[in-house]
């Protein structure tokens, strides 16, 4: 038996708690995915989706984080930010998440050798 | 200038001389105080030669006058929770007037004063204050025990006798009770017009799922206000592991059961034998249900002697979902 493994519904994503934050030159926001029927949405897909909502130049100056599906599936809540430029990005993200994006360097990373 | 400076001399000369000639013996040890008059002395000497030095701009680096400075300040700093501890019983000393100059001679040789208190020292114990026990109870004269008042009695204006209360308190109850229930929450859902939501759910759901869902929203409202993730703890992950084993979805097909039965005229026995009729398998007793559970067995029993109404007995019989729409229907 063969199992369709493509969805038809699409992705809906809704921002929420919007706020600019000078301070960190960042805009960061609630971040709800609905996706029926797949288990959960790729951080790729979603900063595709972030780019073209908020006509961002480059995508790697979005960050999106700490995804929790509701319970019952179908609903993600996470959180995002889209920095100014890339440069600002490396300075104020942590590590961890840029060497996520590949913008950080994992070598020099980790304290622990 | 010089003259106070001669003076002073003669005198250190005239002391030297006589401690020279053993007319002060430390060979008991000193007091305290005198070593602490030392130490602070000797600080102050070491002081005005560091102070000297520098204003004449000599350099001051590996002069023993440094280390010597330190060393002092730091036997300063150490007997300075000695100090605290004598501090009461110093200040007494020192406000007592002239006639017990004598006195403060004495103790000063003493290092830990505790012995030999004398009565200027006000704070010890004093036994003749201690109320007896018997004296206060038996003064009353009538003979009626009246308990001793010590603890703050409130006035009331409005005093709210116990079935007001009671009758408040079963209101709120049921008020609590009633907004929980699904039919009320349609209904106030369609009174003020808000979206209609589908959720998705197997069966029927258990007051313990949606309970928990609310807990899990109402976390997740505090994270995003402050767009920070708590982390799972372990209890927490294990009840999320809980929840989510599929159990046939039937938890909440018996819940409200008792609840709509206890209205019936039933024995009271059954009231009195209250089990829980569902055990978990692995026996996570942590999250076991507190509110008790009516047996089936019993609850059977005690209904077919009655003979109520067949749709109850049907209710009991059942055994799989597709029953249950029919039998909804039906009432």
């Amino acid at each position: 038996v063969n199992i369709m493994a493509e969805s038809k519904a699409s992705i809906t994503i809704r921002t929420r708690k919007f706020m600019t934050n000078r301070l960190l030159s960042r805009k960061q926001f609630v971040i709800d995915v609905l996706h029926p029927g797949k288990a959960n949405v790729s951080k790729a897909e979603l900063k595709d989706k972030l780019a073209t909502m908020y006509e961002v130049k480059d995508p790697n100056s979005i960050f999106v984080f700490k995804f929790r599906t509701h319970f019952g599936g179908g609903k993600s809540t996470g959180f995002g930010l889209i920095y100014d430029s890339v440069e600002n990005a490396k300075k104020y993200e942590p590590k961890y998440r840029l060497i996520r994006t590949k913008a950080g360097d994992a070598a020099k990373a980790g304290k622990k050798k | 200038m010089k003259a106070g400076l001669d003076a002073v001399t003669s005198k250190v000369e005239v002391l030297t001389e006589k401690v020279k000639a053993d007319h002060f013996p430390t060979a008991d040890g000193i007091s305290y105080l005198e070593a602490k008059h030392l130490l602070l002395l000797n600080y102050c000497q070491s002081l005005v030669y560091y102070l000297l030095r520098k204003a004449k701009g000599l350099s001051i680096k590996g002069h023993p006058v440094v280390r010597s400075l330190v060393e002092i300040r730091l036997f300063l700093e150490k007997i300075r929770p000695i100090d605290k501890k004598l501090q009461y019983q110093i200040q007494k000393f020192t406000r007592v007037d002239t006639t017990a100059a004598e006195k403060i001679g004495s103790s000063d040789k003493e290092v830990d004063a505790t012995q030999n208190m004398d009565d200027l020292l006000k704070l010890r114990p004093n036994p003749d204050m201690l109320e007896s026990k018997t004296s206060a109870a038996s003064e009353d004269a009538t003979g009626v025990y009246r308990p001793p008042k010590f603890a703050p009695a409130s006035m009331a204006e409005d005093k709210i006798s116990r079935e007001e209360r009671n009758a408040l308190r079963k209101e709120k109850q049921a008020l609590r009770q009633a907004r929980q229930s699904t039919y009320v929450r349609e209904l106030m859902n369609d009174l003020q017009g808000r979206p209609e939501e589908v959720k998705e759910f197997v069966g029927t759901e258990s007051r313990e799922l949606t309970e928990y869902k609310e807990k899990l929203e109402d976390r997740a409202r505090r994270e995003e206000d402050l767009f920070t993730r708590a982390p799972l703890t372990k209890l927490e992950k294990k009840k999320m592991k809980h929840m989510k084993k599929s159990r046939n979805g039937l938890q909440g097909l018996t819940e409200s059961f008792f609840d709509e039965i206890k209205t019936l005229p039933v024995e009271d026995d059954v009231g009195g034998q209250i089990t829980g009729f569902e055990n978990d398998v692995d026996g996570d007793r942590k999250f076991k249900r507190r509110k008790p559970k009516l047996s089936f067995a019993l609850a059977q029993e005690a209904l077919r002697k009655k003979k109520l109404m067949p749709w109850v007995e049907s209710a009991m019989n059942l055994d799989a979902t597709n029953q249950l729409p029919a039998f909804f229907c039906q009432r």
